[in-house]
C-alpha cells in the first residue's frame, strides 16, 4: 500500500531536533564536565573529576544547593495547600467560579518577566506598593529585596503568585473525577465543612497531589527567570538558585567545565525526582473502583 | 458541594468572587494603569494619562522591533513544532515499524529531561556552525516538542482506523491520509497545542538570553528584562515606560486569553491526567 519507509520519514523531522538539541547535548555535557574550558583557548584538557570536585568543595555551591532546596519545601507546600483549598470551593460550574478561575489562571500564561518586573516593583523600597500601604499604616519601609531574610520569601510569594491557578487547575480537574455520591454521603451523614474537606475531598484527590507535588518540586528547581530578573540571586547569594548559578558561571565566568558539572548534577537529580513521579504515579492513579 | 447556599449568598457571590479576582490580579492591572501615567502624575500621585511611555518604547527602546521578533521566533516555533509533532504523532499513532517503540519511549523522555542540561552544548554548537544571533538560532532548538507528540499521538489513536482505510481504498497515499482525515478531526488537540506550544515560546526567556547578544534581536521578554536593569530594591528613574514595555509584553497573551482560556485549560489537564 505504501512504502515501508513512510513511518520513517514521518518521524525524521521531530526525531532529528530531539537529537541535535536534547540527546547530543547531554552526551556533550558530560563530556565537558571532565574537561577545562574558557570558550575561547584553543584546547580543552581533560581534567577527570577536578570540576566535580571543586563544585562540591564550594561554598557557592552548596549555598545554591540550600536555597534551591529550601525555596522547594517552602513554595510547594504553600502552593498546594492553598491551590487545594480554592479548588474546592471553585470545582462548580457557576459564572462567579468560571470568572475567577480565568482571574487565578492568568498568571500562569503571562510572562514571568513582566510578573517579575510588576512585583519589583511591589516590593521596591521607596516607592513601591507594599511599603507605601505599610507607610499608611504607620509603618516602616521595609528593604524587601535587599535584606537576605525576606528577600527569598519575595521570590516565593512571586512565584505562588504566577503558578497558583495551574495548580487550581489541576485540582478541579481531580476534584471532578471524585463522585459526587461521596459528598452527598459525608453531607447527610452531618460532615461539617472543615471535616468534609479533611476526611473527604483531601484523601481523594490524593493522586492529583502526588502529581503537583512531583512536578512542582521538579520545576521548583528549574526556577531561573523571577531570581534573574530581581535578585540575581543576591543579596549576598540568599536566592542563587542552582540554575542562576549555572548561568553565571556557565556564561557571565566562561567556566563551560564547572557550569557543565553543575548542569550534570542538576541533571541527574531531576532525572530521579522524574523517575520517582513515574514510578509513583503508575501505581496511585488507578484508586477509582 | 455544600447544597445550603442562601438566597443572599448567591446574590453576594458573584460580586464576592469578582472583588477576589480583581484583587488578586491587582498588580498586573495596576501596571496597566501606571503605564498610561505620565512620570510626574506617577512621583506626584496625581492623575495625568499620557501614551508617551508608549511611544518612548515603542520608538526610542526599540520594543517595536523585539515584538516583531517575538511574533516571528513564536509563530515558526509554533508551525514547525505543530508541523513536526503532527506527523510524528501520526506515524507512533498509526504504523508499526522496527525500532517505532524505542523511538517514542525517546520522545516520551524529553518530557523528563530539564532543558538546562543541553543550555551550554547548544550555545557552542550554534556558536560553531555561526547562528548565535540569528533567528535561527533562537528557533531551531525549541521546534522539538515531546509533549506535543504524546499528546496528539493519545488524541489520533482515538479516531476510527476505519476512517484511515476508507481514504486508502480511495488511492490516497499517507500523507493524503493525514492532512484530509487526521489533522480535520484531531483539530481541537492541533489547536490547544499550538496555544501552549506559542505560549511557551513568547514567554521563554533564559535561551534567548543565551543565544542573542546583538539588541536587534532581543525578544520582548530580554528587552524587557535589559530595559529593567537595576539593582534589587532599588527604583528605577521611569517607571511608568517600565510598565508600558511589560505591558507591550503581555498584551498579545492577554488579549487571545480572553478567546482560548477553555481550550489551554484543556490541553493542560488533559496532560496532567493522562
Amino acid at each position: 500500500m505504501f512504502s515501508r519507509l513512510t513511518p520513517y520519514l514521518l518521524v525524521l523531522p521531530l526525531m532529528s531536533f530531539i537529537a541535535v538539541f536534547t540527546y547530543i547535548p547531554i552526551a556533550a555535557s558530560i563530556n565537558l564536565s571532565f574537561r577545562e574550558w574558557d570558550f575561547l583557548s584553543p584546547t580543552m584538557p581533560f581534567v577527570g573529576l577536578e570540576n566535580y570536585r571543586l563544585l562540591l568543595s564550594s561554598h557557592e555551591f552548596w549555598n545554591s544547593v540550600r536555597v534551591t532546596a529550601l525555596f522547594a519545601v517552602i513554595s510547594v507546600p504553600i502552593r498546594l495547600g492553598l491551590a487545594l483549598m480554592v479548588a474546592s470551593y471553585l470545582v462548580r460550574e457557576t459564572l462567579p467560579s468560571r470568572l475567577l478561575r480565568g482571574a487565578l489562571f492568568l498568571p500562569s500564561v503571562t510572562s514571568t518577566v513582566s510578573i517579575a518586573v510588576v512585583f519589583s516593583w511591589m516590593f521596591a523600597t521607596d516607592y513601591g506598593m507594599v511599603n507605601a500601604f505599610l507607610v499608611s499604616l504607620g509603618l516602616g519601609r521595609v528593604p524587601w529585596l535587599q535584606d537576605p531574610q525576606l528577600a527569598l520569601w519575595v521570590v516565593i510569594i512571586v512565584n505562588t503568585w504566577k503558578q497558583l491557578g495551574y495548580d487550581i487547575v489541576i485540582y478541579i480537574a481531580g476534584l471532578q473525577a471524585v463522585p459526587q455520591e461521596l459528598y452527598d454521603a459525608a453531607a447527610v451523614d452531618g460532615g461539617r465543612k472543615g471535616h468534609v474537606f479533611r476526611r473527604v475531598t483531601v484523601p481523594l484527590v490524593m493522586p492529583t497531589t502526588y502529581f503537583l507535588l512531583v512536578v512542582s518540586v521538579i520545576e521548583a528547581f528549574q526556577i531561573f527567570t523571577i531570581v534573574d530578573v530581581m535578585t540575581k540571586g543576591g543579596p549576598a547569594g540568599a536566592t542563587d538558585m542552582l540554575v542562576n548559578m549555572l548561568y553565571r558561571v556557565g556564561f557571565t565566568l566562561f567556566d563551560i567545565g564547572q557550569g557543565s558539572a553543575l548542569a550534570v548534577l542538576l541533571f541527574i537529580l531531576l532525572i530521579a525526582l522524574a523517575l520517582f513521579k513515574s514510578r509513583v504515579l503508575g501505581r496511585r492513579v488507578h484508586y477509582e473502583a | 458541594m455544600k447544597p445550603d447556599v442562601t438566597k443572599s449568598g448567591n446574590r453576594i457571590l458573584p460580586w464576592l468572587a469578582l472583588a477576589g479576582g480583581l484583587l488578586f490580579l491587582f498588580p498586573a492591572l495596576y501596571s496597566i494603569f501606571m503605564s498610561f501615567q505620565t512620570v510626574d502624575a506617577y512621583y506626584t500621585g496625581t492623575l495625568d494619562f499620557t501614551l508617551e511611555n508608549y511611544q518612548l518604547a515603542i520608538g526610542q527602546f526599540h520594543f517595536a522591533r523585539y515584538l516583531f521578533n517575538s511574533l516571528i521566533v513564536s509563530g515558526t516555533v509554533t508551525v514547525m513544532g505543530l508541523a513536526s509533532a503532527t506527523m510524528a504523532a501520526f506515524a507512533f499513532a498509526r504504523f508499526r515499524f522496527a525500532g517505532g517503540n524505542l523511538l517514542f519511549a525517546a520522545v516520551v523522555a524529553t518530557l523528563m529531561i530539564p532543558s538546562h542540561i543541553s543550555l551550554i552544548p547548544n550555545y557552542l554548537s550554534l556558536a560553531r556552525v555561526g547562528l548565535l544571533d540569528t533567528y535561527a538560532g533562537l528557533i531551531l532548538p525549541a521546534i522539538s516538542n515531546g509533549f506535543a507528540a504524546f499528546f496528539l499521538r493519545q488524541y489520533i489513536r482515538g479516531i476510527p482506523v476505519a476512517l484511515d482505510e476508507a481514504a486508502y481504498m480511495d488511492g490516497a497515499t499517507p500523507l493524503q491520509v493525514l492532512w484530509r482525515v487526521i489533522v480535520p478531526i484531531a483539530r481541537p488537540a492541533i489547536f490547544s497545542m499550538g496555544l501552549f506550544i506559542f505560549i511557551s515560546e513568547w514567554n521563554s526567556y533564559i535561551w534567548p538570553l543565551v543565544a542573542v547578544g546583538d539588541e536587534d534581536l532581543y525578544t520582548l521578554q530580554v528587552g524587557l528584562a535589559r530595559l529593567y536593569k537595576v539593582n534589587p530594591g532599588e527604583d528605577v528613574v521611569n517607571w511608568p515606560l517600565v510598565m508600558a514595555a511589560s505591558t507591550i509584553t503581555i498584551l498579545p497573551i492577554l488579549l487571545g486569553f480572553i478567546f482560548v482560556e477553555r481550550h489551554l485549560v484543556r490541553g493542560i489537564t488533559m496532560g496532567a491526567v493522562k
